[in-house]
């Protein structure tokens, strides 16, 4: 199993990550050796077994419905490269 | 020109009314708070926070899957939706994906004879294809050239629910949000205000030659927060499609805006590639499972449907179908006008007639619910049985009607304050008859001379001096007497 350079490019878009040409060609070969491991597994027969999302046989934990405190906008916006009006301010997003 | 049919499906998000978020205990409403100030770790997304579902979320989502005749799974997965915007601190959405907390369903939507093509009401069954819980966004405003994010919105508990391709007319598709909306209040899981983004919905568009059956390329109307926007917005593409496809043009799948100012569609620019969201499950979320016994309880909390009960005030209580729409139009109306029936025992008919022509103004004109009323049904009910036994007259009565509301005192009790029944004393009647007829000798003359019809006016007489409380087929029978 090899992974193509079109699909590394597809991936690192949908992450938002820039690669260099090198950078593509080293994750393409890292990304299909961990994709080949993988694969092993599907030599496994898993006939008449569901599919598993969790080894955990618990189940989620619930919370009530009770208002805990929460941070302040000032708490919030401590680490913003840019606030304004109590607000983040961010790039204009062109979609 | 051949004949068309319009083809609409819809998606709608709606917020539940939780107090709290879905993950976190930050407070779930921020319609009047200023921004960021309903917000903490969890649902601003800094690293190291694991989310926590909200017991109440499961539990509206299966009041209203219940509702909607959907399979409940036992088992339900969150899964993560990955995409990058700057409303959602995260980089991913906690939604659910093929194992969702609702499966199927569908609603049974009447429509009425006004809203059909050809005037004559018929059902159409709306079938439910998605129905889950997610965490909503943020929020992002631009101003100034700028643009500005509050998180308050993040993680505030939606249930998506999407429409097959059932809906054949604006006109349809405008009540089947009649009607959710309707239910949402019902069950008490949403407000359901469109305008401040509690029921939000978008529309999918297409048209076909009428008797086909397959599905053709679809157009997406988004931003549409009004039912009115929605109907208008819809039938204005497909006027569109049908002009389109009469030209020869083909329909290509755009997404299109609603400008609700200038009552248009625009189009929006079309994403270059498909969006590829990454589903996989949540790792941070455990399975939800709802046992039997949780289930149970959750259901008993469900009460008969706002159609279903239409049909049964129809039904049980002879009424037409236009006053059982509009007294089960909201559920503590509804209640309201059983209790009442039930503490009158007369006839039905009566108490929807005064419930809808005086209590339900009096609710419009103070913004209340059946519910807040101090006039209560077993007051409605005292007040229509003095109508009928005559102690009071009906102008007093509708008069009573206020007063109860203000004072909280029983009808009776006023009455007898206020000296507002009926005089059916003959001794007090006869003294105000012989003023009348001492004050008035040139009519009583011209009415012993044969102008008969004079009677009413003496009634009229003394009943404005008894101020409407004399019982006028008293006073009538006296004046007879005493003019002989």
């Amino acid at each position: 199993m090899s992974l193509t350079l079109e699909e590394v490019e597809h991936i690192a878009s949908l992450a938002r990550l820039e690669l260099t040409a090198e950078e593509k060609e080293r994750y393409r070969q890292q990304l299909s050796a961990i994709l080949d491991y993988a694969r092993r597994l599907q030599e496994v027969d898993t006939t008449g077994i569901p599919p598993t999302s969790s080894v955990l046989p618990a189940r989620s934990r619930l919370r009530e419905d009770r208002v805990e405190p929460s941070l302040t906008p000032a708490e919030l916006l401590r680490n913003a490269p840019h606030a304004e009006k109590d607000q983040f301010r961010v790039p204009p997003v062109i979609e | 020109m051949p004949e068309y049919e319009a083809v609409i499906g819809l998606e709608t998000h709606i917020q539940l009314n939780t107090t709290t978020k879905i993950f976190c205990g930050c407070k779930a409403d921020s319609w009047f708070d200023p921004p960021n100030t309903n917000i903490c770790p969890v649902c601003t997304g800094l690293p190291g926070v694991l989310p926590v579902l909200n017991r109440a979320v499961v539990e509206k989502a299966v009041l209203l899957a219940a509702a909607m005749h959907a399979e409940i799974r036992p088992v339900s997965y969150f899964d993560r939706k990955n995409y990058f915007y700057p409303d959602l601190p995260k980089g991913y959405q906690i939604s659910q994906f093929d194992q969702s907390i609702g499966k199927g369903g569908y609603l049974d939507l009447p429509i009425p004879a006004a809203s059909a093509a050809d005037k004559q009401a018929y059902t159409r069954r709306v079938s439910i294809t998605k129905l889950h819980m997610e965490e909503d966004a943020g929020k992002t405003k631009n101003a100034g050239g700028r643009r500005f994010v509050d998180f308050n919105r993040c993680g505030v508990p939606l249930i998506e629910m999407v429409t097959g391709p059932d809906l054949r007319s604006a006109d349809e598709a405008a009540q089947y949000l009649i009607r959710l909306r309707q239910l949402l209040r019902w069950l008490g899981v949403s407000e359901a205000d469109m305008e401040k983004g509690h029921l939000r919905c978008d529309a999918n568009v297409s048209i076909r030659l009428k008797g086909e059956t397959g599905l053709n390329p679809k157009t997406e109307i988004k931003n549409v927060n009004s039912i009115d926007a929605v109907r208008e917005a819809i039938e204005k593409e497909i006027a569109r499609q049908i002009h389109e496809t009469e030209a020869g043009r083909k329909i290509e799948a755009w997404t299109l805006e609603w400008d609700e100012d200038a009552g248009v569609l625009r189009k929006m620019r079309s994403k270059e590639t498909e969006a590829d969201y990454r589903y996989f499950r949540e790792p941070d979320l455990l399975a939800v499972r709802l046992d039997d016994a949780w289930k149970q309880a959750i259901l008993r909390d469900l009460p008969e449907l706002p159609l279903e009960r239409r049909a049964r005030f129809v039904a049980q209580y002879g009424l037409p179908e236009y006053d059982a729409d509009i007294l089960t139009a909201e559920r503590s109306l509804s209640d309201y006008y059983e209790a009442a029936v039930k503490a009158y025992g007369g006839d039905p008919k009566k108490v929807s007639n005064w419930l809808m022509n005086d209590v339900l103004r009096m609710l419009n004109d103070a913004g209340l619910k059946a519910e807040d009323l101090k006039l209560t049904p077993a007051h409605l009910a005292e007040l229509l049985k003095l109508v009928d036994s005559g102690k009071i007259n009906i102008t007093t009565g509708k008069a009573l009607l206020g007063k109860v509301q203000e004072s909280g005192k029983s009808p009776a009790a006023i009455v007898e304050a206020e000296g507002l029944g009926l005089v059916s004393d003959d001794s007090a009647i006869r003294a105000v008859v012989e003023e009348v007829l001492a004050e008035s000798p040139a009519e009583v003359a011209s009415y012993k001379g044969g102008k008969l019809t004079l009677m009413g006016w003496f009634v009229g007489q003394v009943m404005r001096k008894m101020r409407g409380k004399a019982d006028p087929n008293l006073a009538r029978q006296i004046l007879e007497e005493l003019l002989q």
